[in-house]
């Protein structure tokens, strides 16, 4: 009775291990498989993060150049003035969709294009500030505009 | 073109090169601005509407690098760079408020009517700005 005991315990494992083996042989190649597509999607993510980057530079810099434009008329102010609640109404979208790659970053997956994204919503923030104080905010500091005055008239 | 600078400039760039992380911004500063025409540093975003005396912020370095505010009297050929910040690392801000950009402004221009200036030239290695007070030339 031990020996048949012994021998369907030994079996037994026998079994389990066959299988295990076996399992292991045909899921490591699905691995290997699993883990190119993964890095498939890691470079998609990087690309699609990096082309989003650049879109928001353009934005930036054609929000720089508002800055210097000359002899805006009331209109012109009035279209700024939606121009920079669409640019916040972005920011803050964008602003969520960084929170959303938080987890990504924290594993130090595209660590450089979320960081680099990151970096461009500042400077959006930043410069819709400046957008905002140059045409709305800065006019209204008489020091600001006695200064401007000023300095015209330095020889 | 000549470049001046204030007081409070100095300061600023001095309490950065202290930084280990900020050192970079001397060779920044020399590479952007020093050996160019006015013209060519038009750019970044003019905080006051000005085309003869443009009144200018300027990123340094990337988007996580230095932010520059000088003014250009372009007729004078002359350049004051008037305050200097990290956006990252030690000592550093998104930006200044509007009631610092209208001092600093002020500032400028009462050490240009004083003559409370520092002109800024290059070691002959260009690797290091020196500073000299109007009064000493």
């Amino acid at each position: 009775m031990e020996c048949a005991a012994n021998i369907d315990t030994i079996q037994d494992a026998f079994l389990f291990i066959r299988k295990t083996s076996y399992d292991e042989k045909r899921d490591g190649i699905n691995t290997e498989e699993q883990i190119n597509k993964f890095l498939d999607r890691i470079l998609e993510l990087q690309k699609y993060l990096n082309t989003k980057s650049d879109k928001l530079e353009e934005i930036n810099n054609k929000l720089e150049g508002l800055s210097w434009l000359n002899d805006l008329k009331e209109s012109h102010l009035l279209s700024i003035n939606d121009l920079i609640a669409s640019a916040k109404d972005l920011h803050s979208i964008l602003i969520r969709q960084y929170v959303n790659l938080n987890y990504l970053r924290s594993k130090g997956v595209a660590k450089e294009s979320i960081k680099r994204f990151k970096q461009v919503i500042d400077d959006l923030k930043e410069n819709i500030a400046d957008i905002e104080s140059i045409f709305f905010f800065l006019p209204k500091v008489p020091e600001f505009v006695e200064t401007t005055r000023q300095l015209s008239l330095i020889k | 073109m000549n470049i001046y600078c204030t007081q409070g400039f100095k300061f600023a760039f001095e309490k950065l090169l202290k930084k280990k992380a900020h050192r970079s911004i001397e060779a920044e500063i020399i590479e952007y601005f020093f050996n160019k025409e006015a013209n060519q540093l038009l750019s970044g975003v003019r905080l006051n509407n000005s085309s003869a005396e443009p009144y200018i912020k300027k990123r340094l370095e990337g988007s996580g690098g230095f932010r520059l505010y000088f003014l250009i009297i372009i007729k004078n050929d002359s350049l004051y760079l008037m305050f200097v910040h990290p956006k990252t690392g030690p000592g550093g801000a998104e930006n200044i408020d509007d009631n610092y950009k209208a001092k600093i402004y002020k500032d400028v221009l009462e050490d240009i009517k004083n003559h409370n200036l520092y002109k800024l030239t290059v070691s002959e290695k260009q690797r290091n700005i020196k500073f000299n007070h109007l009064s000493n030339i």
